[in-house]
């Protein structure tokens, strides 16, 4: 089909809107502090007990008699070595490095203080930073982003997909990303004499007028933002599991519209109930979608400022169950990456996976809440202050036995 | 694909954001008027209580005397609609084939897939001429549901609406490959079959599905410590976690973890029948036999007459009949039919008449369609993307052909809502502070310019918007006022 428009000329009347009066004015003052986080959220409740594996732990084995990962031999059909206490499931072999140079980091037993085993209300309570309350209440990285006033109309977080996650919900300008090659489309935005008939139906003051025409802007700027770059990086190459190239049309991005400072992206199917496997099998596949993403985040996000983090809802149980899977459990690992995370160590309590030693008897406990490791990210990234701190995390505990996770900038 | 030529014009560079926000700023002045109160009853009741108007449907709620009396006779007819087999219409039917068909076709593919595995990696591998049979059938299902929302006259609007209701109340996904093509069967079987008959039954028909047994897990639960080959087997929780927490009371309904684990227990031994018309077997050697409590009622053990299957039998209708499902019930039904946050007293309402009922859904839905609140124009709804691509569907006289379904079903993928693979058990949100998102409103006028190419005659919505509105649609050439009357701002609502 002759398409109406040249990609050159789309790109030069893209180009054109960039002279529009509001969008690249002067940095206006906005969220604080250097830094650059993006989180990658795993719904479903990974098995943390499978990605650092307490080898060295007897009941780790005892527990998981078909599930549990083989000691480190220095092969690949083992668990890869980090210290004395704990190795890497394999297939995260491309976060060797970052573990090598210092800069990834674990908090092994970490969650929220809310005991639920819902995934649903669990995924609330951490993306609204409000553990045991299901009220209407903002996201967290929305709060974030809103925080240092600025430019009511300029997006400084962006989420990949075309739903609103409840982590970006609330009063704060966002941008969404969508998902594959669709993102570098304007789609009916390209024609002029639709676009202006669209915007004049959207010329309104209400909340819907004032989305369309916010999101309007968005795209013409993604798809122009993308469109050269994501072509030329894909030349050639097998398409990228879905999460790896959100990671790569995230990175690009927030290099284009410098302003994005927050990132997030989120993956399930970690519900793994049945046959979960061990080196290999389902879980390993997913786990290696999500190495290869992070190894793409860290090539994006490697600014002295720049942290990624990985987080699930909760853990799953200590033990396996009766379908070589595991249930739903409590506290789980946290992980940072980063040139400022105080890494190639694990930080915080370990109190091992005796009976006496875990949640109810089944599930590792939570010895540091997730609040309390985020504000250690949040304050020296964004030098924020107590008052503001507590705005973003309300009812965060600062968790000294956490102080030095980031390096000092 | 030729586009209108309208479009077909050389982009004229220029500052139009510029211009909008100029235009914003006096946007007050034009700040909408609604249209008349009787078409805004005819748009919320075809809006919610199915897809939105077509020509047809306006004349129907005209000659039932208005929008309210029009809901109430829907809903006698969708429940003698639901008792009938699903309207096919000649469209490929694999996914409503007998269970045990479907599970024979299922092992055959499970097979070939295991032979490819087991053929030496030298060997030439054979590139299908076809999608394998689950994926096939999961791709009929999810078409039919698009035919059933956006064709009313080959599917009772309520009748459609009620299914996707109970299919995310009661959620599956094609997703997950043991229950893939049975999803398609349990749409109409488990969940239409039952969305206007007693909570219970639907309840028991979803409990024994093979698509629900598959999908969180059931068919593999078995007594601690059973022996399938040399290995020792047991218990896994998920179906009785979701069952209590997503089917029936809710994540605060007053259970806790040990209810979890025995009402895991009393269920041990419901399985896959592969034979069975229902797709259902009860395994008495799978069965734990011991005594359990679940929410302090006592079940199996030597003294209980019903021990065995019957125990679960007991623990689903105890669970259909406590009050904190009847309240969680309600706030679905609210929240999906009236507003994300509904009035509380609705919610009360609804669920005092599901508790006098005793979980009748046809009763519970009178209750809903009569209360003043269903009607209060406060209550706002923003179209889900499923909501918007049905009833966009519907105004341009259903799906062209395969192809446009099979476009449809791609985009609702790409805006987050898969048809029939919603990936997990607590079914999707609906309310607003998910869907509007600003790129994603952006992206339905794509799919308004996409159905506009083919023509169709929308004009019909005009009456139901704003004079200002109307007007400036009116202005626009012919081919793209029909993008324009489908990527409406009252379009998007319901």
């Amino acid at each position: 089909m002759p398409h109406p428009l040249s990609r050159r000329h789309l790109l030069s009347r893209a180009a054109a809107l960039t002279l529009a009066p509001r969008a690249f004015a002067q940095p206006a003052p906005g969220l604080p502090g250097p830094g650059r986080l993006v989180l990658v959220f795993l719904r479903g409740a990974v098995d943390g007990l499978s990605l650092l594996v307490p080898y060295a732990d007897p009941d780790y084995a005892r527990l998981r008699p078909a599930i549990a990962l083989p000691a480190p031999d220095g092969t690949e059909q083992t668990a890869l070595r980090l210290d004395a206490h704990f190795a890497l499931h394999p297939a995260l072999a491309p976060l060797l490095p970052a573990w090598h140079q210092g800069q990834l980091a674990v908090v092994p037993a970490a969650g929220s203080p809310d005991p639920t085993r819902s995934h649903f209300d669990a995924q609330y309570h951490w993306e609204t930073a409000r553990p045991g309350q299901r009220g209407e209440a903002p996201g967290w990285l929305n709060t974030l982003a809103g925080l240092g006033g600025g430019d009511p109309e300029l997006a400084r977080a962006v989420g990949a997909g075309e739903a609103m996650p409840r982590i970006l919900a609330g009063r704060a300008r966002v941008k969404l990303l969508p998902h594959g090659p669709g993102a570098q489309r304007a789609g009916a935005l390209e024609y002029p004499q639709a676009r202006e008939a669209l915007l004049a139906l959207y010329d309104g003051p209400d909340a819907l007028s004032r989305a369309f025409r916010q999101g309007a802007e968005s795209r013409l700027r993604t798809a122009r933002d993308l469109s050269r770059e994501m072509q030329a990086a894909d030349n050639g190459a097998p398409p990228a599991a879905l999460l790896e190239r959100d990671a790569r049309q995230l990175g690009l991005l927030m290099r284009q519209e410098p302003e994005l400072r927050l990132g997030f992206l989120s993956a399930g199917g970690w519900d793994t109930h049945v046959q979960q496997g061990g080196v290999t099998g389902q879980l390993a596949n997913r786990l290696r979608n999500l190495a290869a993403a992070l190894a793409q985040l860290r090539r994006d996000f490697d600014r002295p400022g720049d942290v990624i983090v990985v987080a699930s809802e909760f853990g799953r149980t200590a033990a396996e169950n009766g379908t070589l899977g595991t249930d739903h459990g409590h506290g789980n690992a946290l992980w940072l990456i980063g040139p400022r995370v105080a890494g190639g160590r694990w930080w915080g309590q370990w109190s091992g996976l005796a009976a006496a030693s875990l949640h109810e008897q089944r599930d590792l406990p939570v010895h540091h809440d997730f609040r309390a490791v985020l504000a250690q990210v949040l304050r020296p990234s964004f030098g924020l202050t107590d008052s503001q701190l507590a705005e973003v995390l309300p009812g965060a505990n600062w968790d000294r036995q956490l102080d030095g996770l980031l390096r000092r900038g | 694909m030729a586009l209108p030529t309208a479009f077909r014009r050389r982009p004229r560079p220029r500052p139009w954001l510029a211009a909008a926000l100029l235009a914003s700023a006096a946007a007050l002045a034009t700040a909408q008027p609604s249209p008349a109160p009787e078409h805004a009853d005819t748009w919320r009741a075809l809006s919610r209580l199915g897809y939105g108007p077509t020509p047809e449907l306006i004349e129907q709620v005209r000659q039932a005397g208005g929008a309210r009396a029009w809901a109430l006779r829907q809903i006698d007819i969708a429940a003698r609609d639901s008792l009938l087999p699903p309207p096919l219409d000649g469209l490929a039917d694999d996914f409503n084939a007998p269970l045990p068909d479907i599970f024979t076709q299922f092992a055959q593919e499970r097979e070939a897939r295991r032979a490819l595995r087991a053929a030496p990696a030298s060997a030439p591998a054979a590139a299908p001429a076809q999608p394998p049979y689950s994926f096939r059938v999961a791709r009929q299902a999810a078409g039919w549901r698009l035919h059933a929302c956006s064709r009313p006259a080959l599917e009772n609007p309520l009748l459609a609406r009620l299914t996707e209701f109970w299919f995310n109340h009661f959620n599956v996904s094609d997703d997950k490959d043991p229950a893939r093509p049975f999803v398609g069967h349990y749409a109409v079987h488990a969940i239409r079959a039952h969305a206007l008959g007693r909570f219970d039954a639907l309840l028991l028909a979803s409990a024994r599905h093979p698509a629900m047994l598959s999908y969180l897990d059931q068919a593999q639960s078995v007594a601690e410590g059973t022996l399938q080959g040399q290995r020792p087997r047991g218990l896994n929780e998920n179906y009785a976690r979701e069952l209590m927490e997503l089917h029936t009371l809710g994540a605060n309904g007053g259970y806790t973890q040990q209810d979890v684990r025995e009402l895991a227990r009393v269920l041990t031994g419901w399985t896959l029948g592969p034979n069975q018309p229902d797709g259902f077997r009860f395994a008495a050697r799978l069965h734990d036999a011991g005594v359990k409590t679940v929410l302090g009622q006592r079940l199996g053990g030597p003294g209980d007459a019903q021990a065995g299957e019957g125990e679960g039998l007991a623990a689903l209708r105890l669970l259909a009949a406590q009050p904190a499902t009847a309240r969680r019930v309600a706030l679905r039904l609210a929240q999906w039919f009236v507003a994300d946050q509904p009035p509380p007293a609705l919610v009360e309402q609804l669920a005092r008449s599901f508790q006098a009922s005793r979980g009748d859904l046809r009763a519970v839905l009178r209750t809903l369609v009569q209360a003043p609140a269903f009607w209060d124009p406060a209550h706002a709804l923003f179209k889900t993307p499923y909501d918007y691509a049905c009833s966009a569907l519907a105004a341009a006289g259903g799906p062209a052909d395969e192809r446009e379904v099979t476009q449809v079903l791609a985009q609702l993928q790409r805006a987050g809502q898969s048809v029939d693979r919603w990936p997990t058990p607590d079914g999707y949100q609906t309310d607003a502070a998910t869907w509007l998102a600003p790129e994603a409103l952006a992206r339905r006028a794509d799919f308004a310019m996409q159905l506009a190419r083919r023509q169709p005659d929308v004009e019909f919505l005009a009456t139901f918007l704003s004079p200002t509105l109307r007007q400036r649609i009116d202005s626009q050439p012919p081919p793209l006022r029909a993008t324009l009357l489908l990527a409406s701002p009252g379009f998007m609502r319901k």
